[in-house]
């Protein structure tokens, strides 16, 4: 299956699917005026990865994003949703969302995450000091 | 506008803390160019973190929500103002722009219960509104995830304001305008 990578722009994450190393980031901003646009691809590729990855393959998961909108919000919740049905069907799925060690909503919002997506193995950690 | 009027429209700016003001056109150039003024803005005091990805959060979804609700005037251009400033010790952010008069009542039904709701009522609703996964076939106007005053409100650190104006010239439009402190 064909990665996906895709430089930054000041308003969208980097994003590095290395489905062939099961390493996928998204790194960055994301406030893009329509989020759609750019997730729809990003989900659709994710899903087929997903349903062909084999459940011996660790697969790692980053979400590195210092601030998203609120159009990004849904989509971004969504990439998680995939990966929480996977991890229940039986993948080896570990993921991880840093946020702003200062910013407690931040924190919040990933804890949010963690408490629906039970399935998933879903760090919530605070992110490298530059 | 002569210039005595500029000169005490400018003071008058200087008084209330105004960082910037802009109205007129809104495109994706011009929201791209206050994104960027506002970044440099904030990077350049000593605002927490926290307090920089609320003000600028706050910007980028009004500005959006302009783009996404103005209907274009007859020459296609969406006209919308804003402005973000800092007094009495917090920040603020504001935005106007017209609405057709049949929606209005829509938009109050949209904003006046996040001025009454308690923070985590606000935080509540918020996780409400980010799990519907129904919205799209229940709000055929909503163009986003239905989250945009959500997350205005929820960044906010006293209750959001909202004013509706009706001029005259325009009878089939009101102008909506909303304001809210960090």
């Amino acid at each position: 299956m064909q990665d996906i990578t895709i430089p930054a722009t000041a308003e969208t994450p980097e994003v590095k699917f290395l489905f062939s190393e099961h390493q996928l980031s998204l790194v960055g901003e994301s406030y893009p005026e329509n989020a759609m646009s750019f997730y729809a691809p990003l989900r659709a590729g994710l899903q087929s990865y997903l349903a062909q990855v084999s459940e011996q393959a660790p697969v790692e998961v980053h979400f590195s994003l210092k601030y998203f909108n609120s159009s990004s919000t849904k989509l971004l919740r969504s990439l998680i949703s995939l990966l929480n049905d996977a991890a229940q069907s039986g993948k080896r799925i570990t993921a991880y969302w840093y946020h702003d060690p200062e910013d407690d909503m931040m924190l919040e919002f990933g804890q949010d995450l963690q408490d629906e997506f039970g399935a998933l193995h879903l760090n919530v950690t605070p992110f490298e000091p530059a | 506008m002569n210039l005595t009027s500029f000169s005490d429209f400018c003071a008058q700016a200087v008084k209330e803390g105004m960082l910037f003001y802009y109205t007129g056109e809104y495109s994706k150039n011009v929201i791209g160019a206050m994104s960027d003024t506002l970044r440099h803005r904030l990077d350049s005091t000593d605002l927490s973190g926290p307090a920089r990805r609320k003000i600028f959060s706050t910007f980028v979804e009004m500005s959006q929500n302009v783009m996404h609700y103005v209907d274009p005037d007859h020459d296609g251009i969406k006209i919308g103002a804003l402005a973000v400033g800092h007094t009495g010790g917090k920040y603020y952010v504001m935005c106007g722009n017209p609405v057709r008069v049949e929606y209005v009542e829509r938009v109050k039904e949209k904003v006046e219960p996040l001025r009454t709701m308690t923070v985590e009522e606000i935080k509540s609703a918020y996780r409400a509104q980010l799990r519907n996964e129904e919205h799209e076939q229940q709000d055929q106007i909503s163009k986003g995830a239905g989250l945009g005053f959500l997350t205005v409100a929820r960044d906010a650190s006293e209750p959001i304001e909202y004013q509706i104006v009706y001029r005259s010239e325009r009878q089939e439009f009101a102008e909506f305008y909303l304001r809210a402190a960090i």
